[in-house]
């Protein structure tokens, strides 16, 4: 049980960690990091990035289950 | 000011906004709060209170700082936003050096974009190199000093718990980096701002019934009133800037008239905002890892002299002095990163304006630079004085090391809450214009 969730956590991260890098990042770096100027994105998201949001949050919300879940387990069980 | 905040809550398109941004953070505060997979949160907890009569100026107070206290409780954004930080530096600096991302940076924003990418890649690298650091000083008990052994918090010991700790702490920064997007593009304000601002204030209601409960009314009354005037005093400085008066030239094309108008250029006196003390703090926290790294108790020279200069508390002269001076040099050096008076008098001159009293071309140039290192060097000083107080305060009283207003923090706070204030406003004025053309 431990074991298929700690494998199913750790692909669920490696997919997490992909998706978001997926997206195209906004916001630019350090310097409007603490105060620097407004920037405006103009445009609305595009139909692939509302995909991948969806599956982002799918993801994630598995992997936070599963977190949550495979915790429990070790403390009960030690 | 109330007035503001129901105008703002009555705009639908702002409302949204607004609780877009107030969802994602709560969705963060939570996952900090959530212990990582194979930590007893009971233990921990304990852990913590028997380290919290010690120092809080630790080995890992800064980290901890960005990460609101999750990086202590192990949770699994125990990571917080550091990596993205760290990376942010890491690249910022490395403009300077690498052609390659000079050329990148003066592509305009398809360079930018290109650039947040590999910030984004180094975070990832970054986050994994951290989250391996830190389960290896749990595991051996670094993390608290030694005042905890590390069997309690972290029952199952094997290496495919341990694995899957770092897998979770990486996603989890991954997925905080995400969240930080997300408010940029969808909420109120900078996301990776806001994010390091949530974390920044929600220590603060510990520390505060902390010191409430262990010393008198009448020293928390004066660390409050302290720390109003701190705050008062940085809002003062950060909004201090110099309007050096731009005129435009008149011109025709075809039928339209162009310019004509005056207006200003404004130099802040704290232009590189907190941005240096972070670089400086970041930078003295590697003899801190080293010490980590090499072991404590060894009697290798390097460890002696770093531990007795650099050592944890950061209370020693020399430590301090560096910690002034790097401050004041990355304050300098920042500046120039980001405004190039060269660039600024060439594009006033393709656009027909000009400096009352100064030519256009290289003499407004040398002006403007004559002007900038002026305003730098009190802007400098006054950012490293800030960022010394609290260790100056821990040197002067001694007893009283958990004042809550960091020098880093309050900074933080001021111009992030100011940077999000102004960009709601924006929105509200938007709004109103509208109306008021209807």
């Amino acid at each position: 049980m431990v074991l298929g969730l700690s494998i199913v956590l750790m692909i669920c991260s490696v997919l997490l960690v992909l998706l978001v890098l997926l997206h195209k990042g906004k916001g630019g770096g350090l310097s409007d990091l603490f105060g620097g100027g407004v920037t405006s994105s103009l445009g609305g998201s595009s139909v692939v990035e509302r995909n991948l949001d969806r599956l982002t949050i799918i993801t994630g919300l598995i992997w936070v289950v599963c977190a949550v879940v495979l915790g429990l387990l070790i403390n009960r069980g030690a | 000011m109330l007035g503001a905040f129901v105008r703002a809550f009555r705009t639908p398109d702002l409302r949204n906004k607004l609780l877009f941004t107030l969802f994602i953070l709560t969705i963060y505060r939570l996952g900090s709060v959530i212990p990582a997979p194979g930590i007893n949160p009971d233990a921990i907890r304990q852990c913590l209170q028997g380290a919290q009569t010690e120092d809080t100026t630790g080995l890992y107070s800064l980290v901890n700082l960005f990460s609101g206290g999750a990086l202590l409780q192990l949770a699994i954004f125990a990571l917080g936003i550091m990596p993205y930080i760290t990376a942010s530096i890491i690249l910022n600096l490395l403009t300077v050096v690498i052609p390659r991302l000079e050329a990148l940076k003066k592509e305009g924003q398809a360079g930018q974009a290109k650039i947040t990418q590999y910030t984004r890649y180094l975070t990832v690298a970054l986050a994994l190199l951290q989250s391996t650091s830190i389960i290896a000083m749990a595991r051996t008990g670094q993390l608290f000093q030694g005042a905890c052994p590390p069997s309690s918090y972290m029952p199952s010991e094997d290496l495919l718990t341990l694995i899957t700790i770092v897998f979770v702490m990486t996603a989890g920064t991954c997925v905080i980096m995400w969240f930080g997007e997300l408010i940029t593009e969808r909420g109120v304000g900078n996301g990776m701002s806001l994010l390091i601002f949530t974390t920044v204030v929600a220590v603060f209601p510990s520390s505060m019934a902390r010191i409430w409960s262990e010393q008198s009314p009448w020293i928390f009354a004066i660390i409050c009133v302290a720390g109003l005037v701190l705050i008062a005093g940085v809002v003062f400085m950060e909004q201090a800037q110099r309007r050096i008066p731009v005129q435009y030239a008149k011109r025709m094309v075809g039928r339209r008239m162009y310019g004509g108008s005056s207006t200003y250029i404004p130099l802040k006196v704290n232009q590189a905002g907190v941005i240096p003390v972070i670089f400086a703090s970041s930078l003295l926290y590697l003899p801190q890892l080293a010490i980590g790294l090499l072991g404590q108790d060894s009697d290798n020279p390097v460890v002696d002299f770093l531990s007795t200069y650099f050592g944890p508390t950061g209370t020693h002269p020399v430590y301090m002095a560096s910690f002034f001076a790097l401050i004041v040099g990355f304050a300098f050096f920042y500046v120039a990163i980001t405004f190039n008076p060269a660039e600024v008098a060439d594009n006033m001159k393709k656009y027909g304006g000009f400096i009352p009293g100064i030519r256009p071309g290289r003499p407004t140039a040398e002006y403007l630079d004559f002007v900038l290192t002026r305003l730098t060097t009190p802007g400098a000083l006054y950012l490293g004085l800030i960022a010394l107080l609290p260790m100056l305060a821990l040197g002067a009283s001694g007893a009283s090391g958990n004042f809550p207003f960091g020098g880093t923090s309050i900074l933080i706070m001021v111009g992030v809450g100011l940077d999000t204030v102004k960009q709601i406003e924006s929105h509200l004025q938007q709004r109103n214009y509208e109306g008021f053309l209807r």
